[in-house]
């Protein structure tokens, strides 16, 4: 009864995830010529996802983890993901504006706020298509 | 919504932590589930319902609908 698949079930889905992104972000910091804020970066998320990892069995802890994931969790996640959507998108108008107000094009913000307009309208035509 | 699941669960002596492993969620969405802080999906209900041996709408009701049957 989850809408997840089983690799994201896995208690290692945000530890490896972390790890993983640790890694890249460490790769494109050295290819940028910046290794050592690269190994920061790398040290920062993979000591996050050793936390998760070993943080207990709180069902967040769980859900976020991985392995807690269910229907309700699925539920849980869709909502905390449009709260987040939400103060990202007027984050970047407040932003976007103070920009313009201030004499300048309001770029990049004003990017970002059309790429989250667009992509919302298209997801909204996506699953009105879809059923 | 209101529903049985704690009256039927209790009655074949089980704990929320059983009957979440057979359902394949959380204890703590058997735990809202009960207590009506979340509904179910359908494919849970009707999963509930098969476990207990129980049709959906008895498991489930809205409370006004009961007993009634609209045409």
């Amino acid at each position: 009864m989850g809408n997840y698949p089983a690799i994201m079930r896995s208690k290692w889905f945000l530890p490896l995830f972390s790890l993983g992104l640790g890694v890249v972000v460490l790769a494109v910091s050295w290819v940028g010529g910046s290794l050592g804020s690269g190994l920061v970066s790398l040290a920062i998320l993979a000591g996050f996802g050793l936390f998760i990892l070993l943080a207990g069995r709180s069902e967040t802890i769980r859900g976020l983890r991985g392995d807690g994931r269910d229907e309700r969790f699925a539920q849980i996640d869709l909502r905390a993901t449009a709260v987040a959507g939400l103060v990202l998108i007027v984050t970047l108008i407040v932003a976007g504006l103070t920009e313009i107000a201030q004499g300048h094009s309001g770029s990049p913000y004003t990017w970002l706020c059309a790429i989250g307009g667009l992509s919302y309208a298209l997801a909204v035509a996506f699953f009105r298509w879809r059923g | 919504m209101k529903n049985q699941v704690r009256a039927l669960r209790t009655q074949h002596s089980l704990a929320q932590g059983q009957l979440a492993e057979a359902m394949g969620v959380s204890r703590q969405t058997i735990n809202s589930i009960e207590n009506e802080r979340y509904m179910p999906s359908l494919p849970l209900a009707i999963a509930l319902a098969r476990y207990f041996g129980v049709p959906v709408e008895e498991m489930f009701s809205d409370g006004e609908l009961s007993g009634h049957h609209a045409v």
